[in-house]
């Protein structure tokens, strides 16, 4: 078959998972599917298990029941670094830059398959460590470039402002080489200005390499004007999955989110 | 004993040089992986008396029960932070000094290892060195001073670990290192495996703690195990936090500093019996890490900007 790549196809599967803390059913039994090279909102009111869901594809948490397929295979209770080297990347709903490292090093860290990185390489093979760290700084400056952090690549990342932070978090999480993205909030606390700025470069990413992005978002018309799918959820369950012209009519959606808004149309 | 008795001040070196090699390890760990290690003296002396006991009990060369004993205290390393490196960092020091005090305690009550009476015998060929190494200094003119060969050894090995450390810290594998001790959830996310990197940097530290044991065997010529109490640990970080958070040189400041310091107290003439001595060492070593924290809380050489963002 030399359809994997074909659009359409799901690169992202949630089976019937669910997550339990406690006597709360924090995800009840979500399925729903992300198709490959497209943009997908997950949207729902405060607690609506968006979050956990993120953990759970992620590998910060693993299911109770139910299954996390990327690519065909399972991930679901896999560790957080294996998912990433499948090339399952994810940015954090309040960021997490490594503060007391220069934004440069932040962004060489996310190089994967480094063999700088392996002590017996260093002993053994240096000559492959420096020309992979040669051509990770190459990358790394093209996307610092790209995303206005040239001038502040020495700085300690911790000296960022909180915009610069989340663009250089997002910066960090395409140096890894994705195939999914998963953002939690990327536009929480950004000026509209970056805001837009960040979801232009992931639909050119999606345009132009193909890229697949999961993210949560609570400001409606970013999301109806930007996803080309919206799943809903609402006390850890999906009550809506389609595309946005269509969810934002569902009288299920209206019910359980766009309604206690107060500006569904 | 005058205060510019030689075989004094070598004797201090000597001690610094040692109190160096070991803090660099817990400096690995503590300073730039995020570890509180706190049973660092537990590696040195697992290392300290498998050297002892192969030479003796197993009447292997020294040459060749060195490199021995930092197998094995690598591999004791390995073993101490399989269950407890995903422990939580406060926990995880809690755990390692109940290894380093688990340890003296066995060796304290072992048959094999010799008990209160430690282990004697095991530096012949040591000796032998000295006595050689000796009479090659007597040719420049330094043959009357007998701890003068150790001191070099010491330096020598502590300016090599030194190097190394150094190396490591700006190689990409260092770099992972850093980002694990900023924030380590963050760095699974990016791909790194975590708790590989912790084993790699307790091992390692393990290592560098076998190295100053076995200067510090050579240099006391018996092992027992009140040598290994966890206050030897606590004077390391003394060590770390004078010479500053995140600082390999510092540490090699720091170390012959408090040494000198410490040391150098009983010149003063003081109505104090030797036990009352022993204590000011500790009073003073308190006085300077609280002063520290008030006034110069990244120690001398500690960078305070890495220290602040931290928080």
């Amino acid at each position: 078959m030399t359809t994997t790549r074909e659009a359409g196809e799901a690169i992202l599967a949630i089976e019937a998972v669910t997550k339990r803390f406690g006597g709360l059913r924090a995800v009840d039994d979500a399925s729903f599917a992300v198709e490959r090279g497209s943009i997908t909102a997950l949207i729902g009111p405060n607690g609506a298990g968006k979050t956990t869901l993120l953990d759970l594809i992620s590998g910060y948490d693993r299911p109770d029941s139910g299954a996390v397929r990327f690519e065909g295979r399972r991930i679901d209770g896999l560790a957080v670094h294996r998912v990433a080297r499948r090339g399952v990347v994810r940015t954090f709903q309040l960021t997490r830059v490594f503060a007391a490292m220069s934004v440069r090093d932040n962004m060489l860290l996310a190089a994967q398959r480094h063999p700088g990185e392996g002590l017996h390489r260093l002993a053994f093979g240096r000559g492959s460590a420096r020309r992979a760290e040669e051509a990770a700084r190459e990358r790394a400056e093209r996307l610092m470039r790209g995303f206005a952090l040239e001038s502040k690549a020495d700085d300690y990342a911790g000296a960022l402002s909180g915009g610069q932070r989340k663009l250089l978090e997002f910066a960090r999480a395409l140096m890894t080489g994705p195939r999914l993205v998963l953002l939690d909030e990327p536009m929480a606390g950004v000026n509209r200005a970056l805001g837009a700025k960040l979801l232009d470069e992931v639909e050119r990413l999606r345009r132009e390499e193909g890229m697949t992005f999961l993210f949560i978002e609570h400001d409606i018309d970013v999301v109806m004007r930007r996803a080309d799918r919206v799943v809903v959820m609402a006390e850890g369950a999906v009550v809506a999955d389609g595309p946005p012209a269509i969810v934002r009519r569902d009288p299920r959606v209206i019910d359980a989110y766009l309604g206690r808004k107060g500006d569904a149309a | 004993m005058s205060i510019f008795n030689v075989d004094f001040w070598i004797g201090v070196g000597v001690v610094s040089g040692i109190y160096g090699i070991f803090t660099l390890g817990l400096q690995l760990n503590v300073g730039f992986t995020g570890l509180i290690n706190l049973g660092q003296v537990g590696f040195m002396s697992v290392g300290a008396y498998a050297m002892g006991m192969l030479v003796v009990d197993a009447g292997w060369p020294l040459a060749l029960a060195f490199p021995a004993a930092i197998l094995i205290s690598i591999a004791t390393g390995v073993l101490v932070g399989l269950p407890t490196l995903r422990l939580r960092a406060d926990y995880f020091g809690i755990v390692t000094i109940a290894f380093s005090e688990i340890v003296r305690y066995v060796f304290q009550n072992a048959a094999f290892a010799g008990g209160n009476q430690g282990i004697l015998g095991y530096d012949a060929d040591w000796r032998v060195f000295q006595a050689w190494a000796s009479g090659r200094l007597a040719a420049i003119g330094l043959g009357e001073v007998a701890q003068l060969p150790l001191l070099v050894a010491v330096w020598a090995s502590l300016l090599l670990c030194l190097a190394a450390l150094m190396a490591l810290q700006s190689s990409p594998w260092g770099r992972v290192l850093k980002a694990i001790r900023e924030d380590e959830d963050a760095a699974a996310a990016l791909g790194k495996n975590v708790f590989a990197f912790k084993l790699q940097s307790l091992g390692l530290a393990a290592a560098l703690a076998t190295v100053a044991g076995f200067f510090l065997a050579m240099n006391v010529t018996y092992l027992y195990p009140s040598e290994f109490d966890p206050s030897f640990t606590f004077f390391g970080y003394a060590v770390l936090i004078l010479g500053g958070f995140a600082s390999y040189g510092g540490v090699v400041v720091g170390a012959v500093l408090l040494c000198a310091l410490t040391e150098g107290l009983r010149f003063l003439e003081l109505p104090l019996s030797s036990g009352q001595s022993g204590s000011l060492r500790f009073i003073i070593v308190g006085l300077i890490l609280i002063g520290l924290s008030m006034f110069r809380p990244q120690g001398l050489f500690g960078g305070k900007a890495e220290m602040q963002l931290r928080a």
